[in-house]
């Protein structure tokens, strides 16, 4: 279970001047599910079609399963047919058809039994509707009709572009619980959303992404050390204990704590043994948190860039000038 | 049952995608509206001069296909282009475009299944109001040998699926560049004026100033370069007719060569649809 099955390696895209993608390079264990977050626009979709082979990145590979990146027709590293699952966005199918029939087309060009398809269906909170046209289908309704026909062939892979758009809580909750199953058979999974709070607790890594750049990789605690972000504490009666006692007046704010991990130990030792104070709660950074964290400095770095441009073309000539020209530099200095 | 005995046939992904389109055709009423107005076409054409005299009185049966033939020449490219002008630009626009080219698919196998599946719409229509003119009037009249008339509409059937398939792959063509639904729909409207009205009243102005460089070679060149004007000549070589266009009684071709030609479009039409679709962005 711990071979890649999904590597993309320094991939860099353009449509025309505008370039999409910007060297991405991650991996994706088998088994393992890797949330895509990033702004409107990032890159995300573009990603997910470069995965799937739609679009031929200009620079840089993709491999499936350790072979390399056919698409639709890849081969694993053992010569097997790669199952690829994918729920475009905003996908809307065939408006005349029913729901039914839709999935027995796509089930038949995968060569899937009517038998799975009607499974799924009954699965799905979809029999009532089934031989309804798709017309009369909410936007909930499609896309749970969606998801059904990306699980389909029991995917290798499976790429889902937004998909608890639309869903209501519970059938988000089965969707995720769905994913949880495929990846006990050890299928990877990379979901790409904007809703942070619900992706959360079901996934093993996340990339954040913005203008076609990686921000961060990597699994949540790994994102909280790198984002810096501190714990939270929140306890009745701060204000008074923060006056007292010097090691929380520091990182007292805001009527909470703030600190690192490695001083939770000792934060919490104070409140329980010196003060007994029992009641209280501690806050770990959340994905929205981290996220937020990233996409500010990715701003801000580039808000920098752009205003001072002189102050940087400057800098960056004097440390030319410093790295091969010593004369100059001690001239400069 | 229908998996068990025909297991090959149903996993075959253009046959899967070929039964999608028609049976989109049947829920779109299109077969219906299609097949209805060939009905109207042939048997306004057919029993329009029974009306006008009172009694039963068909016209010859020569007679009879070049007139259906110079009404089918306008009616049929407009109902492949309405069929099949959606193909793609519709599937792109509703995201299972993407869908299907993540399948273990090719682009030139969706082509095929959907090539199949209108034609098969357009051969069916066509089948059921010409072929059942021609069964009509063995049936009503007395001087057609049913032979020889079924004979006649087989082959005029046949020349209008080959039209018809020219024109869906015309379709197809404009539907890989278009972007919106609506420019496909005119787009098309303006390549089936081209073709149908605008190429021939060119081709008869240029044979009526009667141009030094116009010798054979070169009309029947032209000719092949139109595939309604193709269709005309099919017809009009077919039964023999001597009084019709002058333009197409030139012609030394024989029929088959007519056939070929016909035919010759369509390939070059596909290999064109599946450069466009591999190129097609995505
Ligand atoms: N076919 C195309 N031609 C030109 N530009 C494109 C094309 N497809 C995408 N882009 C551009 O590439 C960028 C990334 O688009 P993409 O669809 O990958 O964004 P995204 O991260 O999925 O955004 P969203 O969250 O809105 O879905 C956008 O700026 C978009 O305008
Ligand atoms: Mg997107």
């Amino acid at each position: 279970m711990e071979n890649n099955a999904v590597c993309v390696n320094e991939v860099t895209h353009h449509f025309g001047d505008f370039t999409a993608l910007k060297q991405m390079s991650f991996a994706v264990k088998q088994g393992q599910t890797m949330a895509l977050l990033g702004h409107n626009g990032a890159g995300k979709s573009t990603l997910i079609k470069i995965i799937l082979g739609l679009i031929k990145p200009d620079i840089g590979e993709v491999s499936l399963m350790g072979g390399a990146n056919e698409g639709s027709s890849s081969m694993s590293s053992q010569g097997v047919p790669v199952r690829l699952g994918y729920l475009p966005e905003n996908v809307s199918f065939y408006d005349k058809l029913t729901g039914e029939e839709i999935l027995h087309y796509f089930a038949a060009l995968k060569g899937v039994s009517k038998a799975k398809v009607a499974t799924l269906i009954e699965e799905f909170g979809l029999d009532y509707a089934k031989d309804r046209q798709l017309k009369t289908y909410s936007k909930g309704m499609k896309q749970r009709l969606g998801f059904a026909q990306a699980i389909l062939s029991e995917p290798d892979i499976l790429l889902l572009d937004e998909p608890t758009v639309g869903l209501d809580p519970h059938a988000s909750q089965f969707l995720y619980s769905k994913i949880a199953a495929l990846k006990q058979t050890g299928c990877a999974v990379i979901v790409c959303t904007h809703e942070l709070s619900l992706i959360e607790p079901h996934i093993d890594t996340a990339m954040i992404v913005a203008k076609g750049e990686r921000l961060a990789l990597g699994s949540l605690a790994q994102l909280r050390a790198l984002s810096g972000l501190k714990i939270q504490l929140k306890c009745e009666g701060l204000a008074d204990l923060a006056e007292k006692e010097p090691l929380l007046s520091r990182l007292y704010r805001h009527d909470a704590l703030y600190f690192d991990r490695e001083q939770q130990d000792q934060v919490v030792r104070c409140l329980t043994s010196q003060y007994g104070k029992f009641g209280f709660s501690i806050m770990e950074p959340g994905l929205a948190e981290i996220y937020r964290h990233f996409m500010a400095e990715s701003e801000s770095s580039h808000q920098a860039l752009a205003l001072t441009p002189s102050l940087n073309a400057q800098s960056k000539t004097s440390l030319k000038a410093r790295l091969f020209s010593p004369f100059f530099g001690m001239k400069n200095v | 049952m229908f998996n068990t005995s025909l297991p090959l046939l149903r996993r075959s992904p253009v046959l899967i995608i070929a039964a999608k389109e028609i049976k989109d055709s049947f829920r779109n009423r299109w077969i219906s509206f299609i097949s209805l107005i060939f009905i109207i076409l042939s048997f306004s054409v057919t029993f329009a001069g029974s009306a006008i005299t009172g009694t039963l009185a068909f016209p010859e049966l020569n007679n009879l296909i070049t007139s259906l033939s110079t009404i089918a020449v306008f009616i049929i490219p407009l109902a492949a282009i309405l069929l099949s002008y959606d193909a793609f630009v519709g599937e792109d626009e509703s995201g299972t475009l993407l869908l299907l080219l993540s399948y273990p698919l090719t682009r030139s196998q969706i082509i095929l299944g959907k090539l199949i599946g209108h034609g098969s719409v357009m051969l069916l229509s066509s089948s059921i109001a010409f072929g059942g003119t021609g069964v009509l009037l063995v049936l009503l009249g007395e001087d057609y040998g049913a032979i020889e008339t079924m004979l006649v509409f087989t082959q005029f059937i046949l020349s209008s699926f080959l039209l018809a398939l020219t024109f869906i792959l015309i379709g197809y063509l404009v539907s890989l560049r278009a972007t919106e639904k609506a420019r496909a729909v005119g787009s098309l409207l303006f390549v089936w004026f081209l073709f149908v009205l605008l190429y021939d009243l060119l081709l008869l102005a240029v044979l009526v100033a009667d141009l030094s460089f116009m010798n054979q070679t070169v009309i029947n060149l032209l000719i092949a370069l139109n595939p309604t004007d193709l269709y005309r000549a099919v017809n009009i070589m077919a039964i023999g007719a001597q009084g019709g266009l002058s333009l197409f009684s030139e012609t030394s071709w024989a029929l088959e060569g007519l056939y070929c030609s016909m035919f010759v479009w369509i390939c070059v039409l596909m290999v064109i649809a599946n450069h466009l679709f591999r190129r097609k962005p995505l």
